[in-house]
């Protein structure tokens, strides 16, 4: 009877086979963190030593503790989160409108925004035609190319636009009945409705800019602006490390075990635990997006 | 005439907003592309992009003559082509691996982990890769202890291993990340299709061979359609990052040395027709893969 059910010794190998690999595969995924986490919570000195690999070998704290009175290191702190938040709140709202927008039935530049926008998907000439205007409008050095520039985005908006476009029309219908200015229906029904394609998009909009760090580079040379990213960047420019590391141990007599190695990993693990923290809550939602993404596609 | 100012009128609320929107992609989109005109000028930063004196293709020409040219496309092409060759069935491969696992929850468990490197910034995977690949880093370590060497290798110093370090992270960050398109192509096969394959007899071999592959064709090939279309596109971020002045033989790509002219040394001009020369090509060849995607497989991409 039922025969064919049964798994076949071939096929019991494989399984075995298929879930040893995913342990490595897992250990792959995760390891370099974890190495990384070891490092800089040992001693600086012994850690140059090498060797070590999942836990530290002379725990100390002190790359983190010098971290957090860096104030080089607390300022990019503070850029980042305020350019995560402004950032992504900014072309959230703004490209959430124009999705909107082109989706307003009797609108008659519906079309033509729609292609106009479209056509900057595929046609955009790369970095430097961008870089030589943000200098021509003299927007260097400034907080405000972290979200002008980036204010609309062309995927973000055909995202939203087919969240709306699977909406009943009648809801904007009734509201402009009752009288309802356009912006009013974005603001109190298009939002509401769209919580769930926000926040998918507004995942990937934290994530991108949290990660950004050739943008500052290239239109904040002063350093001004400088966010952790690019203070960690710095420190992978070892000399910056080594510097950083001597004027602390010249105010400080405590911090004599202290190397570039801990500094970097401890920088590294700060850069990216807010990245690990917010992981889990948002993984439902950027799934989410993608699957809207391949609806639409 | 009349009808249009009364539509327009009519609709006064919604161009108060669209019109907002219309100066800044004209502004941020449209005026860069014009601005491009520079690369057939030898253009002063400051002025304007009309001031300059007309060159023709003088900077074409000396961008195809240079030594660099070669070196640079070969590099582009290289990195390009082993993401391709490796980045793209490694999601594939994850996916059916995934598809096979019997437990759920472990299948979670693995998806979760696999997703995160696509969320740290490139800044990270280098700070990994000069801790992992140091000279006092695990990879020369675990190699002296095994004795297949007596020396450190400076893995990140030398151009012969660029390549390698580069396609290597590339694979790990993104594989996760885009099996998850694949994982939903497999899920939405249908289930009574399995089950015929399982009474026939055809074994899981079989069944991914002849069922699974055949249901996700059209993601696969439109996937892999996009890959090749953006073969030019061999990253930037990385090399800057990952790359020194010792590597960069191997790994100065088109992206990377029209930042090298264009920023760092200030010759505008001819990194814009670098620029240019590049952004056209990728036209091209997307409009290209479009169409063979279109006329061959019946899918589309634009």
């Amino acid at each position: 009877m039922r025969d064919y059910l049964k798994p076949t010794l071939g096929s019991r190998v494989f399984d075995t086979a298929n879930v040893v690999f995913m342990l490595v595969f897992c250990a792959l995924m995760i390891y370099p963190f974890l190495n990384l986490l070891a490092i800089s919570l040992n001693d600086g000195v012994d850690a140059a030593r090498g060797g070590i690999y999942l836990f530290p070998r002379k725990l100390s704290f002190s790359a983190y503790e010098l971290l957090f009175q860096n104030k080089k290191m607390l300022n990019g702190f503070m850029w980042s989160i305020l350019r995560v938040i402004v950032g992504t709140v900014a072309c959230l709202l703004a490209t959430g409108l124009l999705a909107y927008l082109v989706n307003i039935r009797h609108f008659s530049g519906r079309k033509f925004m729609r292609i106009l926008f479209f056509i900057t998907m595929y046609f955009n000439g790369g970095f430097f035609p961008v870089y030589l205007l943000i200098v021509n409008l003299g927007l260097t050095n400034s907080f405000h190319v972290y979200w002008l520039p980036a204010l609309f985005n062309v995927y973000f908006m055909l995202l939203i636009s087919s969240y709306i476009q699977n909406q009943p029309d009648a809801l904007f219908e009734s509201a402009r009945i009752d009288g309802a200015g356009e912006f009013r229906i974005y603001w109190k029904i298009v939002i509401p409705i769209c919580v769930p394609v926000f926040a998918a998009v507004s995942v990937y909009l934290a994530v991108s800019h949290w990660n950004s760090w050739f943008d500052v580079v290239l239109y904040n040379p002063s350093g001004k602006f400088d966010t952790l990213q690019v203070y960690l960047r710095r420190l992978l420019l070892e000399m910056e490390g080594l510097q950083q590391i001597r004027d602390q141990q010249v105010l400080y007599n405590r911090y004599r075990d202290l190397s570039p190695l801990t500094l970097r990993a401890a920088t590294t693990i700060v850069v990216t635990v807010p990245i690990l923290l917010v992981y889990p809550f948002v993984q439902k939602y950027f799934i989410g997006g993608i699957m809207l993404g391949s609806v639409k596609g | 005439m009349n009808t249009w100012r009364r539509r327009i009128a009519k609709e006064r609320q919604i161009w108060i907003m669209a019109v907002p929107m219309i100066v800044w992609v004209l502004v941020f989109s449209y005026y860069p592309m014009y601005g491009m005109i520079i690369a057939f000028q030898n253009y002063v930063p400051g002025n304007s992009f009309f001031s300059g004196d007309w060159v023709g293709f003088a900077h074409f020409e000396r961008f195809f003559n240079s030594p660099d040219f070669s070196t640079i496309m070969r590099n582009t092409f290289a990195i390009s082509g082993l993401n391709i060759l490796f980045g793209l069935p490694a999601p594939l491969i994850l996916a059916l691996l995934l598809n096979e696992l019997k437990n759920k929850a472990f299948k979670r468990f693995t998806q979760t982990l696999s997703y995160i490197p696509y969320f740290i910034s490139w800044v990270v995977v280098a700070s990994i890769l000069f801790t992992l690949l140091g000279s006092d880093g695990l990879l020369n370590k675990l190699l002296i202890d095994f004795g297949f060497i007596r020396e450190p290798i400076s893995f990140l110093g030398e151009g012969k291993y660029f390549w390698g370090i580069l396609t290597t992270s590339n694979v790990w960050k993104d594989v996760g990340f885009n099996s998850i398109i694949y994982l939903s192509a497999l899920a939405s096969i249908d289930r009574e299709q399995i089950e015929a394959g399982k009474v026939d007899g055809i074994g899981r071999f079989g069944t991914v061979w002849h069922i699974y592959l055949p249901g996700i064709r059209t993601t696969i090939i439109l996937l892999w359609i996009l890959g090749l279309g953006g073969i030019l596109n061999a990253g930037f971020e990385q090399q800057l990052l990952i790359g020194s002045p010792t590597t960069a033989e191997y790994s100065e790509v088109i992206d990377t040395y029209v930042y090298k002219y264009g920023v760092q040394l200030g010759y505008y001009s001819f990194a814009a027709a670098v620029n240019l020369m590049k952004a056209v090509v990728s036209v091209l060849l997307v409009i290209s893969m479009n169409r063979i995607a279109k006329k061959f497989f019946d899918t589309s991409i634009l």
